[in-house]
């Protein structure tokens, strides 16, 4: 499996500095990535999963963050320890991100073209004019109608989907192979979300660019990925492949957030009504504390005694499935 | 935004220390105890003055300072540090005069141009116009009308000065009349009056102070800068800018003519301004944010 | 954007008209006689006279108001009292050093306080931004005319690398042109350029914590197209605001400027033409500083449109 996988995440911390005290976003996460594959890591705001993405980039502000331990391994090549400089040279290079904000993630006031081409003169030492031409090229492929006349349009006269595409252009124009999307579809309408992520499977078959889906949406993870890594409070509690995870989710963590989407497979009753949807009691812990025991404990129904003062440790459920959970075999027999 | 949630604390909660105080806000506290020491310094003026700061005394002209003439003396012979002393009555009196003429002005002419919509056609042109000339210009202009004094120079300092605190104040009331609560409280009938004194007013008085700061720093620097080109107080005043203007051809073998009594001009401007930094940061966090 | 220039030109007339009735007022509402105090403390009643005659007081005020305008509007002035030489001669003959100094310090301000702002906004919180804040209020709090000084103290008297006072027009050659406008400049432009280092710095602080500078951090950009490029031209506008509401306060400073270091320029005229209350001078140098800084305002309005392409006219 190793020398399979691109990029290898091993015991990540990051923790940033604040006023109440040390926030310990990610906590220990472990993962990996295999090319040409597509990882979904789901869980909700505040589970430390962007900021897992920021720190593959190590784009975390020095002034408030750092990469406190933990091992990223990029084409067996220790991210970690690279130079400033370095870093730089590898950044939408080999491997590129996409953010939640269209509207807001391209700047103002430069041109579409400016915006791709920048990058691809940084990275593959073209001239100019070939990379606008590259970048032109880029807008055909992500279906922009009318690519000539966009690369001298600037954000504003485009609408929030064609921004996305234009950020998926500007992300894959130097061929990178991990490509980070971090909720590329959130801020998004429904019928445009469905249009961009057929967009970055057909483009991932394409390039064979490894994608690492960062949602809080499951139902994006069930349509777009091949393997899950959930994520509570800085921590990976459950991993399995898309099947496995949607057949027989195995965390309470996981199992809640299910319930909490809308299903129209569920019959309604005979009053006409569906059964409600279901949120998770209790709230996210505080990161500035370090956490005893389990931290899903406090709003898990299964929690015992055990849970609650000793951390459970990874385990195989079979078949590529782990989950951290001391009490899965009652979660299993409760479904 | 820390400093917003220290605001909502309640009063009879926090237990007052000084030192607190001084602490959170250092800028504040730094520029108040220099205005301070300023304000005695001027007050006391005849206490603290070893010399007449008016006695001509041409056997000692020109001194360097020394033991005896602590800041030197003048082609008169004139003691600089009793001079110097006596000039910050003159500069504090015209900035902190100038400060609350026209804040008043300001905000009698800003609330009625914000209410009224005839009224702030024709008061925002004459505004944009007197805007137009530049202040130390217009000043002149005004003070060449009337024979020299320190009133005419409050008076003629005012007024380029009103603008900034009309548009400010302004601004202000725009923004709270297009507030959802004020409206509902107008198409509730709640009298004008009533909503002015209520709403408005006290919306508008942290903006105020934080300009009217400004303005007083602005207000020494222009009657400064006016006595320094002999358009200003009186010569026979002793203000900061007369006795450099009055040390101008001797700079060369006397620069403590001009050097010291500038150095206490820019430390008294600064104090004014710190403290303007420091209340704008504590209470406009919006207008900090944009400077 | 024709059309725009043409209808912000037109927008420029009341502000003009507020400033021509302004200063035609102000020597008409006076306090006291105007013409007694022109003609001075020591005047007999035949030479008040003569002054009003000369002046056109003795007329009615709406007359002579229609009088003044159509003069102006057709580039007339009015005539010095003292010199007898048109107004507009006098202040064409004194532009030069005026518009070098301006320049000259618009440009060693502008060239060292972005670069100072920007450095400090990306080092924020760090030693140098301390630093250059720390410059920015001392900056803020120097009278010009009290830097003036300890500048030529130090730099002409004491080292004697430039000169004490005077200046030298451009025809003379072009160092010695220079040499002229150094301290002035400087001694000028230190609150200028204390106001645009904060701006700056506070700007580019909002623009690099935009969604679009990590974007371009997230593509490896280098560092100085980073911030001179994404983030300094994201956070131009309000520079150039303020690059334009400075003006004011340059002109301001151009009458002291030139007082101190003896530049015969308009502040030197404005001075002389006070001092001797030669109103027509007055009130024309008023008109043409006034019109400068309209005009500035004009030229800063119409730059938005190349700085932020979603301003459309």
């Amino acid at each position: 499996m190793a020398e399979a996988s691109i990029l290898e995440v091993r015991d990540l911390h990051t923790q940033f500095r604040t006023l109440d005290g040390i926030v310990r976003a990610v906590d220990g996460v472990s993962f990996h990535v295999a090319r040409g594959e597509t990882l979904g890591i789901v869980g909700e705001s505040g589970c430390g999963k962007s900021v897992t993405a920021m720190s593959i980039l190590r784009l975390i502000p020095p002034e408030t963050g750092r990469i406190a331990s933990g091992s990223i391994k990029f084409e067996g090549e220790e991210l970690t320890t690279l130079s400033e400089e370095e870093m730089k040279r590898l950044r939408g290079h080999r491997i590129s991100m996409i953010f939640q904000e269209p509207m807001t993630s391209l700047n103002p006031v430069l041109t579409v073209g400016t915006q791709i081409a920048e990058n691809v003169v940084r990275h593959l030492n073209v001239p100019w004019s070939a990379a606008r031409d590259r970048a032109r090229e880029m807008l055909d492929l992500v279906r922009i109608a009318d690519a000539r006349r966009r690369l001298d349009e600037y954000p504003h006269q485009l609408s929030g989907g064609m921004r996305q595409r234009v950020m998926i252009a500007m992300a894959l124009s130097c061929d990178p192979q991990v490509l980070i999307a971090d909720e590329p579809t959130t801020a998004l309408d429904v019928t445009i979300q469905a249009q961009i992520l057929d967009l970055m499977i057909e483009l991932k078959e394409k390039t064979g660019t490894a994608i690492v889906l960062i949602t809080h949406d499951l139902g994006v993870v069930a349509e777009t990925t091949e393997r899950v890594v959930v994520m509570y409070a800085g921590r990976k509690v459950e991993e399995a492949s898309v099947e496995a995870l949607f057949a027989e989710p195995l965390h309470p963590y996981t199992r809640g957030l299910m319930r909490a989407i809308p299903r129209l497979d569920v019959e309604a009753d005979a009053a006409g009504t569906r059964p409600r949807l279901q949120e998770i009691p209790g709230l996210v812990p505080i990161l500035t504390k370090p956490i005893v025991g389990c931290a899903f404990a406090p709003r898990c129904g299964f929690a015992t005694d055990r849970c609650r003062s000793e951390a459970p440790p990874l385990v195989e459920g079979g078949a590529g499935h782990t989950v951290a959970c001391w009490e899965v075999e009652r979660v299993r027999a409760s479904a | 935004m820390a400093v917003v949630a220290d605001d909502l604390d309640l009063p009879a909660t926090r237990r007052f220390s000084l030192w607190t105080a001084v602490r959170r806000n250092p800028t504040i506290a730094f520029g108040a105890v220099l205005l301070a020491a300023l304000i005695v310094m001027a007050v006391f003026a005849p206490f603290i003055a070893p010399n007449d700061p008016l006695k001509l005394s041409p056997v000692n002209r020109l001194r360097p300072p020394s033991e005896r003439w602590w800041f030197g003396t003048d082609q008169f012979g004139r003691d600089i540090f009793s001079r110097t002393i006596y000039g910050a009555r003159v500069s504090l009196i015209v900035g902190l005069s100038v400060a609350a003429f026209s804040s008043v002005l300001g905000l009698a002419l800003g609330l009625a141009c914000g209410y009224f919509r005839k009224v702030d056609g024709i008061v925002m042109r004459i505004m944009d116009g007197l805007m137009a000339i530049p202040s130390i210009l217009l000043a002149i202009a005004l003070i060449t009308l009337s024979r020299p004094g320190l009133g005419i120079v409050i008076v003629a300092i005012v007024i380029p000065e009103v603008p900034r605190i009309v548009r400010v104040v302004r601004a202000v009331v725009l923004s709270i009349r297009a507030q959802p609560y004020i409206e509902s409280a107008i198409a509730g009938g709640t009298k004008n009056m009533k909503l002015l004194w209520r709403h408005v007013l006290p919306n508008t008085l942290a903006p105020l102070i934080v300009q009217s700061t400004y303005v007083c720093a602005s207000a020494m620097l222009i009657e400064a800068g006016l006595s320094f080109l002999g358009a200003g107080v009186p010569p026979e005043i002793p203000s900061w800018g007369n006795i450099i203007a009055q040390g101008r051809t001797y700079f060369q073998i006397a620069p403590w003519t001009i050097l010291i009594p500038g150095a206490f001009l820019a430390v008294t401007v600064l104090a004014v301004n710190l403290l303007g930094d420091g209340l704008r940061d504590r209470l406009d966090p919006r207008l900090a944010r944009r400077l | 954007m024709t059309s725009y220039i043409v209808r912000r030109l037109f927008a420029t007339l009341p502000v003009m008209a507020v400033v021509a009735l302004f200063v035609f007022f102000l020597l008409r509402f006076a306090p006291g006689d105007p013409a007694a105090i022109i003609a001075g403390d020591d005047a007999t009643a035949e030479s008040i006279a003569a002054v009003r005659a000369k002046l056109g007081l003795d007329r009615p005020m709406v007359e002579q108001f229609v009088v003044w305008v159509g003069q102006l509007l057709q580039g007339d002035m009015g005539v010095s009292i003292f010199s007898n030489l048109a107004v507009t001669r006098l202040i064409a003959q004194r532009l030069e050093p005026t518009v070098a100094l301006t320049l000259s310090t618009l440009f060693v301000a502008v060239v060292l306080a972005v670069p100072i702002g920007v450095v400090a906004a990306w080092k924020a919180r760090k030693l140098v931004d301390r630093l250059a804040m720390a410059f920015a209020v001392l900056g803020f709090a120097m009278p010009t005319f009290v830097l003036a000084y300890i500048l030529i103290y130090f730099f002409a008297v004491q080292w004697q690398l430039l000169p004490v006072q005077g200046y030298a027009p451009i025809k003379q050659g072009f160092w010695p042109f220079v040499e002229s406008l150094i301290l002035p400049s400087v001694a000028l432009g230190i609150t200028y350029m204390a106001l645009i280092a904060r701006i700056t710095r506070a700007s580019m602080l909002e623009v690099l914590a935009q969604d679009y500078i990590r974007t371009a951090n997230s593509k490896g950009l280098a560092t100085d197209r980073v911030l001179l490029l994404h983030a300094l031209k994201n956070a131009a506008v309000p520079i150039v605001t303020v690059i334009g509401i400075g003006i004011a306060l340059l002109i301001s400073g151009v009458v002291i400027t030139e007082t101190v270091f003896n530049i015969p320029g308009l502040g030197r005229l404005t001075v002389d033409a006070v001092l001797k209350r030669d109103y027509p001078v007055v009130q024309g140098l008023i008109l043409v500083f006034a019109g400068a800084k309209v005009l500035v305002n004009l030229i800063i309005d119409i730059s938005y449109a190349f700085l932020d392409p979603r301003i459309r006219y």
